[in-house]
């Protein structure tokens, strides 16, 4: 088990299929990612094309879509053979600057964040650059340069939707609250497996020879609330987007006398939105209030050379960008609600302790992460 | 796990309830109309520090024998960050509409 893994293991490969020879060093040479990149690029262009606009375009692409899951399910697999020994616990080091001495998960589970920053930045940039580049739908009707009944390319944030009353505000709010409560009973979880036996006896007043028993239940408490969270947050998502909710009686009046708080989708803001109608837009409405009468669009009507009426938007850019990246990140939650899973029935089979506490700990900064995008994904898609 | 203290207290502790009060503070602030700018700046000088209390406290950069080297690794991606949000999310002023045919969706005109 306590293997010497700082020198490297040529011709101790019992075969490329693994599984690795972890007793005599790591870390060790892999084929297995270049055959997931290979399925992962052979997904993402399948699934691009797809899609067009919202609809499905090229079912032949699924075809592309199922045999890149394949090959990643392969290279999983393989990955697994390899590394997966089921005769111990290893923890080998890195060996190599700048890394040495550091444990070799940590140091991949922080090259792979690195890589997902990337992803999130991507998506990110993407939006300044549109929202920035394409004038905003408020900022266009307030112009007067729109006819009805002809759609304007214009940019329309979620946020216009969703800050608009505190109840569509709602479930975003809740699910920022969620994510930073789970963020800390992942906290909790680690402290717990981390306890030693003596510490976690005289805490718990439990008896030496339950303890382990006892303290991996209770650290599988902890990651079944964050799985718990997890599912909220996902749940109120979901809702957000496609079911919306009714409003409380009493409270009708706070949400502009309307019974019920729609959905993105019933309120027509879709990736393949290119004849948006809205309230906000409605120049008998316009969101509650008057026209500016300092906007143009006033001006033109006082003066008759704007009827008026309801502007019809392609916000096509702008829902893209806020359904790609909010979803991207749900699919992240999503991927974490799997490991939060199988981690809290390790834990209620008495799986965890100080001995393999750093997994969680592992497990924890790829949820950190999570929460960390969203702090940023809150603000700027959901708020402003 | 944190060898120190915040106030004298647990710092996961302290960094969640620092998280929760920010959070509630950034959802009253867009709730109250103080103006584009203004709730701008707020979103932003809340989110900073939100970042920052979750990557170093609760990730482990800050405090940790490993910490020194863990930002570095973190930080690296930040050079491609800032060449992509500022010399292309900000610059480029055709980016958004003058697209070339071959990366627009064909639908688009």
């Amino acid at each position: 088990m306590s293997g010497d893994y700082g020198h490297d293991d040529h011709g101790h490969h019992a075969s490329p299929w693994g599984p690795h020879d972890w007793s005599h060093g790591a870390p060790h040479n892999s084929f297995a990612p270049l055959i997931m990149s290979a399925g992962f690029a052979l997904f993402l262009y399948g699934f691009a094309n797809v899609f067009v606009g919202g609809e499905v375009a090229d079912l032949g692409a699924l075809s592309g879509v199922m045999l890149g899951l394949i090959i990643v399910t392969i290279g999983l697999l393989v990955w697994w053979r390899q590394d997966m020994t089921f005769d111990g616990v290893y923890e080998p080091k890195a060996t190599g600057a700048p890394f040495r001495n550091i444990d070799i998960r940590k140091v991949s589970m922080w090259i792979f964040l690195m890589s997902e920053m990337m992803v999130f930045t991507s998506l990110f940039s993407t939006y300044i650059r549109y929202r920035l580049g394409i004038p905003n739908c408020n900022d266009v009707f307030l112009s007067g340069e729109w006819i009805e009944g002809t759609s304007v390319v214009c940019f329309e944030p979620a946020a216009h939707l969703i800050a608009s009353s505190w109840f569509h505000l709602a479930p975003g709010a809740v699910n920022t609250f969620a994510l930073i409560i789970s963020s800390f009973t992942v906290v909790l979880a680690l402290k717990t497996a981390k306890m030693s036996d003596k510490k976690y006896s005289d805490k718990y007043e439990v008896e030496m020879e339950n303890v382990q028993a006892h303290r991996s239940r209770k650290v599988a408490v902890f990651l079944g609330a964050t799985l718990f969270l997890a599912t909220l947050f996902l749940t109120l998502k979901m809702i957000e987007w496609f079911v919306g909710f009714p409003t409380p009686g009493p409270l009708t009046n706070l949400n502009h006398g309307h019974s019920e708080i729609a959905s993105l989708y019933t309120e027509g803001y879709r990736i393949n939105a290119d004849t948006y109608q809205h309230y906000a837009y409605d120049t008998s409405y316009h969101d509650g209030k008057d026209i500016p009468p300092d906007s143009a669009l006033y001006s033109m009507m006082q003066a008759g050379t704007h009827p008026g009426g309801v502007m019809m938007a392609d916000i096509r850019v702008g829902a893209s960008t806020f359904f790609v990246t909010t979803g991207t990140h749900g699919v992240h939650v999503l991927a974490g609600m799997i490991g939060l899973a199988y981690m809290t029935l390790k834990g209620l089979r008495g799986g965890w302790g100080p001995s393999n506490a750093v997994t969680i700990e592992y497990f924890g900064l790829y949820w950190h992460f999570v929460d960390l995008v969203w702090v940023l994904v809150f603000p700027f898609f959901y708020l402003f | 796990m944190a060898h120190y203290t915040i106030f004298g207290k647990d710092p996961y502790w302290m960094n969640f309830w620092g998280l929760m009060i920010l959070t509630a503070i950034e959802v009253a602030a867009v709730g109250v109309e103080l103006g584009d700018t203004i709730t701008m700046s707020i979103l932003v000088g809340i989110a900073i520090p939100k970042f920052i209390m979750i990557a170093a406290i609760f990730m482990h950069l800050y405090g940790d024998a490993d910490s020194k080297i863990l930002t570095m690794t973190a930080l690296f991606p930040a050079f491609f960050i800032i060449v992509m949000v500022f010399f292309i999310g900000l610059t480029s002023p055709g980016a958004a509409t003058e697209l070339p045919a071959w990366c627009r969706p064909s639908y688009w005109t």
